[in-house]
């Protein structure tokens, strides 16, 4: 070590210290297990809930949300059924990309309120059986972050080597530009320090420099920066980028998934039951190298998104027939076993359509972007319920797929009510509008000065917050919300939802899909590994197989099923409890009113008999 | 009562049996093998049935129990020797696992060959369950894993689908199901196959379902949208009400083009794998007379019967005459022979083609003869045509739906000819002469078909012509 060899004095702990109500040195906020049995695989049974601060509650009534306004609406969150938020970026940032592009890892971004405010969210979530993760970036800052300023302004200082500097823009010409819209090349000049740096997203956004051992130290010091206050866990953006090697594209390298797995050891060892959530819009069979190795049961994130099963659904409805989901789902191979997919029909981001073909694309703007002003970048911008033409059979069966896929439901706050979305506002803000609570001023959003809204609230005659609001669905017993709230409840009584293995049925019916839920528990290695590596037993969910069965069409079907492997089960609906007549040894036949859905439990068949 | 009473009384009630309305006159057993004996046990029965111009050989697998339990009671044949009841053991999953075993064992027994494929994997000792009766053969899926198609009528000799699918494997072809083992005899001398073994497609869905759902969506649309021209104030200037003409085939959700697309990829697959494995040759001017000549033998006969036919007869002359002129030569080879919507499965990897058996009527050195490919793609453009028409038969709007039919024809066969030729297949656009007439002789098979068997929908392949 020379002489000059810098001590990382940033994150230094002290820039936490001064701030008020956060707590002192050393000691965390309450863990969420506080006074809870341990459940380290919460996550493979939660309900996720996308939260928007600046559109969810706006507190100050500066016209834009906040922290405390989340807190505040903690309760309704509790209410629905939810188990976990996921925030967007809530970062210091310039705001050049959404707050991706962040400015100081370890600052709230001052609109959204401070970091006491931040640990009043978790102590008032955690209080209320719901977890927290947030958004972080570790593969680029923005440019304004102090670190990139030291880095350009004094190459032999300490951040000199934290990001990639090059004399010439020639090096790793093997990866592609990915916003074409509006870069040139993944090189910018930089006129201060003379020399370029690489970006894999917008020139304001620099690669950070993982080669450099003091930045790996440096984004896992803001990992636990955040895990010490109690955060249960973050969605990674952006990581198959982190690493850059000549003669590749530059994606998924190894010593991005090496990093990713000291990451995984780091958090393991001093945060249990905490969660990392791999945002990689790639194929399933890519994806699923940022799980880890299978042997272990997976030792880099334990989630990660399942891009192109969202526009299939689409695309299967649409289609009234089952293939574009059955496809999928045949590629999409196995994951290790403390694993889950993040699955979602809508999010902040337009619907996107990187992962169809380029026919298929067609097809899906034809269909579901009719006016050009509906699509942004490769997708559609678009909220659900107007993308489904508001009609309630189809919203209905849409979540019904969403709960009961295979993977953990991501909701989009505002779709649990319908909200609808304003085509004419830029980009992708035309889904990110204020939510809906009441009829009053502003959508019960902020007392604000309507002017002073970040967004305007939707104010059409179907979807404008006079009409359509979370007040006005709450007193409604047969509004959506409540319909939604019923089926997450009956999804948490029934943890095969989320922990059971997917088995598509044979069925007759093109229009049909239909499959069974099914999970053992004694027998599944994810409950011997608990066991094994927590030494004290884990309480197991019971055994559980549910039979689902969705028709894709808007016309009534019958379907013919072949359950004789159940034989002798007498099928419960989940709903009403209504029994249904035993299997036998012929197909079964159901009828399915246009676009309609049956879950039924198959409880363990009684003794042999008739045979 | 003769056991051969009992069974001559229970064939003719059979959906496959084939001497319906002639008179069953005499029924003998020509071969009985013990294939398990006890209670319940079984016996394989080869009958020759005599009617009053031909004879037919059937396959029956008889359970015998002392006492028929009431799941069976709708299977039974009638009293056995011993006091036993006969049914039909294709029911009796009891009796269908020994089966299974036995060609996984590669048994003989007697004159039965049960044989497995060398390389085949699977599971014995599951439960089958028949599906649904088919006009010449029965169906067992065991658990979900393989399916025996047992051949309730036989025709003495090899037969076709095992001899393709098993050299389309070989070559790694994803466009079959993969054959697992047969059962085979003698019969006249003849090696002839009793049931096949294949893979079970577990998700597939028959093509012909399938596109019944895309024009099912079509049509529906059309209607909605008639329904909201006629509502007041909806309506702009110089529109009155032509709805029904403005929805097109593409425009519709549940569009079946990128489907077509891919199975024309799919049969031009196959056909380059067939082609591989039987070899190809090129047929010139000789070979074109002779098939024209029996087009018009068959239009000939077709106009006989069928008297609305006539009107189209200058017009069928014209496209045949013009294929007498072309030169040649062509290229043959091993087809499909049999190629429709309901001859293809979607499943969760892509299409994939059944039967190879070729047209049942024909004798079994022509379906085995080679051919133009494209034969197989008329068969699957006429297929098309039945897709969209039927759905017409006795719909009040169907005057309405006409158009729109034939836009859904007209894109998804041009779909189909678009992936068949993108797969490597014959250009059916730069081959419209001799695909043309290959269509029109399918149209008048069917209208000759549909005159004898099938009067209401006579008017698919008619109203067809009339648009050629």
């Amino acid at each position: 070590m020379s002489e000059h060899e810098p001590a990382i004095e940033y994150p230094s702990p002290d820039a936490v210290a001064g701030a008020p109500f956060a707590p002192p040195p050393g000691e965390r906020v309450p863990d969420f297990t506080l006074d809870r049995p341990r459940d380290p695989e919460w996550y493979r049974r939660a309900v996720f809930y996308e939260v928007l601060i600046r559109g969810f509650q706006d507190a100050s009534g500066d016209g834009t949300g906040d922290i405390k306004g989340l807190t505040s609406r903690l309760d309704y969150l509790q209410w629905l059924g939810i188990d976990c938020i996921w925030l967007l970026p809530i970062y210091e940032s310039p705001l050049r990309d959404g707050g991706y592009d962040i400015a100081d890892y370890l600052q709230i971004l001052p609109e959204y309120g401070n970091i006491a405010d931040f640990v009043e969210l978790v102590e008032q979530s955690h209080k209320r059986g719901i977890r927290i993760i947030a958004d972080l970036v570790m593969n680029h800052t923005s440019d304004q972050h102090p670190w990139f300023q030291a880095s350009r302004s004094d190459p032999d200082g300490p951040f000199g080597d934290f990001y990639v500097w090059a004399d010439d823009p020639e090096r790793y010409a093997d990866a592609r530009i990915i916003f074409v819209d509006t870069e040139t090349s993944n090189w910018t000049f930089d006129p201060v320090r003379g020399q370029y740096y690489w970006h894999r997203f917008f020139s304001h956004q620099p690669d950070l420099n993982f080669e450099n051992r003091k930045v790996q130290d440096a984004m896992i010091e803001v990992l636990k920066f955040w895990l010490d206050l109690g955060i249960d866990g973050f969605r990674l953006d952006a990581v198959p980028y982190l690493y850059e090697r000549e003669g590749t594209n530059c994606e998924n390298l190894k010593e991005t998934h090496e990093y990713l797995k000291r990451i995984r050891a780091e958090v393991d060892a001093a945060y249990p039951d905490r969660v990392l959530l791999a945002e990689a819009n790639q194929w399933p069979a890519d994806v699923v190298e940022y799980f880890g190795d299978e042997e272990t049961g997976g030792n880099e994130c334990h989630m990660a998104f399942h891009f192109p099963l969202m526009p299939r659904i689409f695309m299967a409805v649409r289609r009234e027939q089952r293939y574009p989901i059955s496809e999928i789902l045949a590629q999409t191979p196995k994951i290790p076993a403390g694993c889950q997919w993040g699955i979602f029909l809508r999010n902040h981001d337009e619907l996107t359509l990187e992962m169809v073909t380029d026919e298929e694309r067609d097809y899906m703007y034809k269909e579901y972007a009719k006016d050009p002003r509906m699509k942004a970048n490769i997708g559609i911008r678009r909220r659900l319920a107007p993308l489904l033409d508001n009609d309630r059979n189809q919203l209905e069966l849409f979540t019904a797929l969403l709960l009961s896929l295979p993977g953990s439901p991501v909701m989009y706050y505002g779709d649990e009510i319908g909200m609808g979305d304003n085509i004419w506002l830029g980009d992708r803000d035309g889904v990110r509008t204020p939510m809906q609570w009441t009829p009053d001023r502003n959508g019960g959003f902020s007392s604000c000065d309507p002017q002073r809204l970040y967004l305007p609230p939707v104010m059409d005659p179907i979807y404008g917050y006079q009409a359509l609001n979370v007040e006005a669905q709450q007193r409604h017993q047969q509004s959506l919300l409540h319909w939604t709230r019923r089926m997450i409840e009956i999804r948490k009584r029934h943890p095969v939802f989320g922990l059971g293995a997917y088995d598509e049925l044979t069925s007759s019916n093109p229009s049909v899909l239909a499959f069974v839920r099914e999970y053992d528990a004694a027998g599944t290695i994810a409950a011997q590994r608990l066991e094994r590596e927590y030494h004290t037993p884990v309480e197991h969910d019971a055994a559980d197989r549910i039979l689902c069965v969705n028709n894709l069409s808007r016309f009534p079907q019958p379907v013919e099923l072949d359950l004789r492997r159940f034989m002798g089960v007498t099928p419960v609906e989940c709903m009403g409890g209504v029994t249904f007549p035993p299997i036998g040894e012929l197909p079964y036949l159901l009828t399915l009113p246009g676009h309609g859905f049956y879950w039924f439990q198959l409880p363990p068949a009684r003794e042999e008999h008739d045979r | 009562m003769a056991i051969e009473d009992a069974l001559a009384s229970w064939l003719a009630d059979q959906r496959w049996f084939a001497g319906k309305g002639q008179g069953l006159r005499d029924l003998a057993i020509v071969a009985d093998t013990q294939l398990v004996a006890g209670d319940p046990g079984l016996r394989h029965l080869i009958l020759a049935v005599s009617h009053d111009t031909s004879a037919d050989y059937y396959q029956v697998l008889v359970g015998l129990r002392h006492e028929l339990p009431g799941r069976l009671e709708h299977v039974r044949i009638g009293p056995w020797a011993d006091g036993k009841v006969a049914y039909d053991a294709l029911h009796d999953a009891e009796l269908t696992k020994p089966l299974l075993a036995a060609i996984a064992a590669n048994t003989e027994i007697g004159s039965l060959r049960m044989q497995a494929l060398p390389e085949a994997s699977f599971t014995t000792g599951l439960d089958s369950l028949v599906l649904g009766a088919e006009q010449s053969n029965t169906s067992l899926v065991f658990g979900e894993e393989s399916i025996l198609k047992v051949f309730r009528r036989l025709s003495p000799g090899p037969n076709p689908d095992l001899e393709v699918t098993t050299a389309l494997a070989r070559f790694g072809s994803r466009r079959v199901a993969e054959p697992l083992g047969w059962i085979e005899t003698r019969l006249e001398g003849v090696p002839t196959s009793l049931a096949i073994l294949s893979r079970y497609l577990r998700l597939a869905t028959e093509g012909w379902t399938f596109a019944a759902t895309s024009v099912r969506d079509l049509y529906a649309t059309v209607s909605d949208r008639a329904a909201n021209d006629q509502e007041p104030g909806d309506r702009g200037p110089g529109d009155h009400g032509t709805g029904r003409a403005r929805v097109l085939a593409a425009e519709a959700g549940g569009d079946f083009a990128g489907e077509a697309r891919r199975l024309g990829t799919a049969t031009a697959e196959v056909h380059a794998d067939l082609a591989a494995a039987f070899g190809t040759d090129q047929v010139g001017a000789s070979a074109v007379a002779e098939l024209t000549e029996r087009m018009f033998r068959k239009l000939d006969l077709a106009v006989a019967a069928v008297p609305e036919l006539a009107k189209h007869v200058d017009m069928i002359t014209d496209a045949y005459a013009e294929l007498a002129r072309l030169p040649g030569p062509f290229p043959v080879q091993r087809v499909h022979g049999d190629y429709h919507l309901g001859q293809v499965l979607r499943t969760e990897n892509g299409w994939v083609v059944l039967d190879f058996e070729g047209e049942p009527a024909t004798p079994l050195a022509q379906r085995r003869a080679r051919s133009s490919p494209l034969r197989d793609v008329a068969g699957m453009l006429r297929s098309f045509d039945y897709a969209a028409r039927h759905q017409l038969i006795g719909r009040p709007e169907q005057a309405a739906l006409n158009d729109v039919a034939r836009d859904w024809v007209r894109r998804n066969a041009g779909a189909f000819c678009a992936g068949y030729a993108e797969g490597g297949g014959l250009d059916p656009a730069a081959n419209h002469v001799l695909l043309r007439a290959l269509q029109l002789d399918k149209a008048v098979y069917e209208v000759l078909y549909e005159a004898r068997h099938r009067p209401s929908w006579l008017p698919i392949p008619l109203d067809s012509l009339a648009e050629f």
